[in-house]
């Protein structure tokens, strides 16, 4: 009998609820916590709003075009950190610790196995937050430009698409770098990288595009690892379908999009590969 | 067909030489020096359906590289192996869902949870009939008499405890070989022994076969009936338990009981005297002098009884493990020679 | 027998300086790598900051011509060097790990040995950290440097005069001691309430917003009107708490925002909250150890 993905998904999802639950002081304060930055990042930017009515001059991310876009990076984020991140830290710890050898025996993709057995469901709270973010914001972006209807069921499916391709290519940095800790050993400065490049995508790219230094960062990040295009492209989708009118351009930017979350789930699945190849020649 | 054939299987690991200081570490960045270690050095073996064999060996002799490249953790230097067929280290599925390995350093059921959710990851896993598997659960859980603490998180069982939901967890899928790494180490005597019943009842039932690494001799002797001895990553020794004794020592240790009137005193003299305790003397002959000596005593000693018995296994088996580093550090000093 | 103790102390305290120092500097490796990390946020803030200037400029309303656009006071240099300068307060106020460890100290009963031995335990963390901090600048100075260097442009109006320079010296100094005496504090109520990780946190949160670690507080609203009460000065609120003394302040005083005998009344005000809590430290570690051994441990 062939193993079900999706039975085996699903219960690593219900055994990590099951482990959450037996720590719920843990849990809450996980989820407060999470939360509470969040509402600084959201001042931050009320205060910074207060002086201006824009970020970049006519760049079109006015306060509600903003905050749907700073729920989009926090909808993301917590995506990441709920399935991805604890994954990518225990599969460090298993090349470390040796115990990938029970992985490498079981009757299944050990790529799957690896990447999804331990959910943080308390980070799943930030990302509703972010949805309601992003709906409170359509709701007065929609007053503001009178008009209710300004976005179709087309623009939220392809939100929801966009959002997925972001993640692939989140998912695919994240196990290209967990993976070189098979050469590497250990690797605590390359997940300070990880938490410093995101930096970066927390931001409309349009604040890149100036200087030879703005340019530089918006090729690398938007090319070479194309964190700037996860954030960017579904939040366009929303908060700006018909206020600036998609040009060519950005029809090119989304484009990239599934481009990239092919190409990288490909490259990742690559090293990934090969960093198993030099742990089973290596391992004692 | 043996069940199992293993062809001059080699591994060996380069190991990268540390050196001490700050700048012998920077020199270490571009010119590094690698150390060959044979982990594996050339073995050969056939194992048939249905055996239990217990692998044995000093640390680092290579029982567990053994393993590991049998289970296809790792891939091999040099050589050939078949399992049911199968070459391990391409990892099919098909192959993979026929064995389990079983560690008893490491744990792959989650610390967090009750082992019955870890059980169930496998059943899907591996793709068992939900039927079959509570079937086979409930037997093996009543086997090892764990059926009260499938609920209660692993972390809060006893080391025990956990070697078992280990066990029943690596037998779900019904596997027809079985690798164990010092399934007992660390565990209390009522603990090995629970579960080396266990293994027996279960491997003669089922008649799977089973491959077992372990430092105590007591699971050996009550588990096994062929033994290989691994040292320096050859096989130094492939027989019966009791075969060892023959092939590693030449002793027999005799013990005399003699009548009160007898003096010991020309005893203390002998090399090989082990203790002297009146009325009784142990001592150690080597096999072929022993009827030349008895009747030499018999006729002029009062004996009352005489045992005649094999040194301990544990004693032999020591004594073999250091000939063979012995001939190994032998030979590491005879090539250094040659280098130097 | 008094004499031999006082000539013993500082020679004790001089070999614990030398293991903490030594101690520190076996995690030298990546430090640069680590250190220049550190300021890619920054990197961050400084675009962001440049587009919302940008927009500001081109806004009618706005305050002056782009050069001189201001925002609360500050040009865009300022604000860019406003955050590299935090980054150099933070250096100082920031003390990872503090009360967590006097915290783990009283719940593994650790704390005893302080009981036991002759020796102050907020002094011996005090000295622990202070070995660890020059350390630290020991190091991070290249790194440092080499960013203030590629970003001088920032500062606009150059070195500001000796006067500021000392005032914005000693008002580290202080910042370094405000965080040690306020974390350990945190770190003490342990002594009364065995889980202070959510205290820890809150004050963590209070820090960013309120110290002036996200931005310059002159930013902050004056009339916030917050679950219908208000108008609301939260200029006010933070010029009552301590906070604003762990970043805002040296930062201040550097870029000529606080000037005068504002700048010696805040001086005066950052002394005050030092010994505060240098004084409620003491108190709660007497009342604490009492509290300790009338428990018996």
């Amino acid at each position: 009998m062939q193993p079900s993905y999706l039975k085996v998904f699903l219960t690593f999802a219900r055994n990590s609820l099951v482990r959450d639950m037996s720590f719920r002081a843990n849990f809450i304060f996980t989820c407060i916590s999470s939360m509470a930055w969040a509402g600084m990042n959201f001042g931050l930017f009320k205060v910074v709003y207060q002086f201006t009515n824009s970020i970049g001059r006519d760049s079109g991310w006015g306060e509600n075009e903003f905050f749907i876009f700073l729920g989009t990076v926090w909808l993301i984020n917590s995506l990441i950190q709920t399935f991805c991140m604890a994954n990518m830290e225990r599969f460090s710890e298993m090349i470390r610790m040796g115990s990938l050898d029970f992985a490498l025996l079981k009757p299944i993709d050990t790529q799957f196995l690896i990447s999804f057995p331990r959910m943080n469901w308390a980070q799943l709270p930030n990302g509703m937050l972010g949805i309601l973010l992003i709906i409170v914001s359509l709701n007065a972006l929609a007053a503001e430009r009178g008009d209710n209807l300004y976005l179709s069921i087309w623009n939220v499916l392809a939100f929801v698409f966009f959002i997925a391709c972001g993640l692939c290519v989140m998912y695919s940095v994240m196990i290209t770098l967990a993976s070189t800790s098979i050469w590497l050993g250990r690797n605590q400065q390359l997940y300070n990288f990880w938490f410093y490049i995101t930096n970066f995508y927390r931001y409309p790219m349009e604040i890149y595009q100036s200087g030879t230094i703005g340019w530089t960062l918006w090729g690398t990040f938007t090319f070479v690892i194309p964190i700037l295009v996860v954030s960017n492209v579904p939040a366009r989708v929303l908060a700006q379908p018909l206020g600036t009118p998609w040009q060519r351009w950005e029809w090119g930017f989304a484009s990239l999009a599934v481009i990239f979350a092919i190409v990288s789930l490909l490259v990742s699945r690559f090293v990934f590969r090969s960093a198993l190849k030099s742990y089973r020649s290596a391992s004692s | 067909m043996a069940i199992i054939e293993i062809e001059n299987l080699k591994k060996s690991y380069r190991v990268y030489q540390k050196k001490e200081g700050i700048l012998a570490s920077l020199g270490g960045l571009f010119k590094r020096e690698y150390r060959e270690i044979h982990a594996v050095a050339g073995i050969d073996l056939q194992v048939e359906q249905g055996e239990f064999v217990a692998f044995l060996g000093p640390n680092g002799a290579g029982k567990t590289t053994t393993l590991k490249l049998l289970s296809g953790v790792i891939n091999p230097s040099s050589g050939s192996a078949k399992v049911m067929g199968f070459t391990p280290w391409r990892r099919e599925n098909a192959y993979r869902r026929k064995f389990a390995l079983v560690m008893g350093q490491k744990n792959q059921l989650w610390w967090d949870l009750p082992a019955n959710e870890s059980f169930r990851l496998h059943q899907h896993i591996y793709g068992v009939d939900p039927t079959e598997f509570k079937r086979t659960q409930d037997e093996i859980t009543e086997l090892l008499n764990v059926q009260h603490l499938l609920g209660q998180p692993v972390r809060e069982l006893s080391l025990g405890e956990r070697m078992k939901m280990e066990l029943i967890a690596a037998l779900l899928h019904r596997p027809e070989v079985l690798f164990l790494d010092e399934p007992t180490i660390g565990l209390d005597v009522v603990a090995q022994h629970n579960i080396q019943q266990f293994l027996k009842h279960y491997q003669q039932e089922r008649k799977i076969t089973i491959l077992l690494t372990s430092h105590y001799m007591k699971d050996v002797a009550a588990l096994c009936k062929r033994v290989v001895i691994i040292a320096d990553g050859l096989i130094q020794y492939d027989g019966s338990l009791e075969g060892i004794v023959d092939r590693f020592s030449s002793d027999k240790i005799i013990t005399l009981q003699l009548a009160e009137t007898e003096s010991f005193d020309d005893f203390q003299n002998l090399d090989d005297v082990i203790e002297i305790e009146p009325p009784k003397v142990k001592f150690r002959v080597q096999r072929d002098d022993v009827p030349k000596l008895l009747s030499r005593i018999l006729a002029s000693r009062n004996v009352e009884d005489i045992i005649v018995e094999d040194p301990p296994l544990e004693d032999v088996i020591a004594s073999a493990f250091s000939q063979v580093e012995q001939n190994r550090s032998d030979a590491d000093s005879l090539h250094a020679e040659a280098v130097s | 027998m008094e004499s031999l103790g006082l000539t013993v102390r500082p020679v004790t305290w001089w070999h614990f300086f030398q293991v903490s120092v030594n101690e520190r500097l076996v995690y030298r490796g990546d430090f640069i790598l680590g250190t220049l990390m550190r300021f890619l946020p920054t990197l961050t803030q400084i675009f962001l900051w440049w587009a919302i200037y940008d927009s500001v400029a081109t806004n009618p309303t706005a305050v002056g011509d782009a050069p001189d656009t201001q925002i609360a006071g500050f040009r865009y240099g300022d604000m860019v060097a406003y955050y590299l300068l935090v980054t150099i307060s933070r250096a100082f106020s920031s003390m990872p790990g503090l009360s967590s460890g006097i915290a783990l100290q009283v719940r593994e009963g650790e704390i005893k040995k302080f009981l036991i031995q002759p020796v102050d335990m907020l002094g011996c963390l005090l000295l622990q950290r202070i070995a660890h901090k020059l350390v630290y600048y020991l190091m991070a100075t290249l790194p440092f440097a080499l960013v203030f260097f590629l970003c001088r442009g920032f500062f606009i109006d150059g070195w500001p005069d000796a006067e500021i320079l000392a005032v914005f010296f000693v008002s580290l100094i202080l910042g370094f001691l405000l965080g040690f005496f306020l974390e350990a504090c945190i770190g003490l109520v342990s002594f009364w309430f065995l889980e202070v990780t959510s205290l820890m946190f809150i004050y963590m949160l209070m820090n960013f917003f309120l110290s002036g670690h996200m931005f310059p507080l002159d930013l902050l609203p004056t009339d916030l009107q917050i679950l219908g009460i208000g108008p609301l000065n939260l200029r006010i609120v933070v010029d009552f708490v301590p906070f604003k003394y762990l970043a805002y302040f040296p930062a201040a005083v550097f870029l000529g925002k606080v000037e005068g005998a504002e700048m010696y009344q805040g001086l005066a005000v950052l002394v005050f909250w030092v010994m505060f809590f240098i004084v409620l430290s003491r108190i709660m570690w007497w009342r604490g150890v009492k509290r300790y051994s009338g428990f018996g441990g």
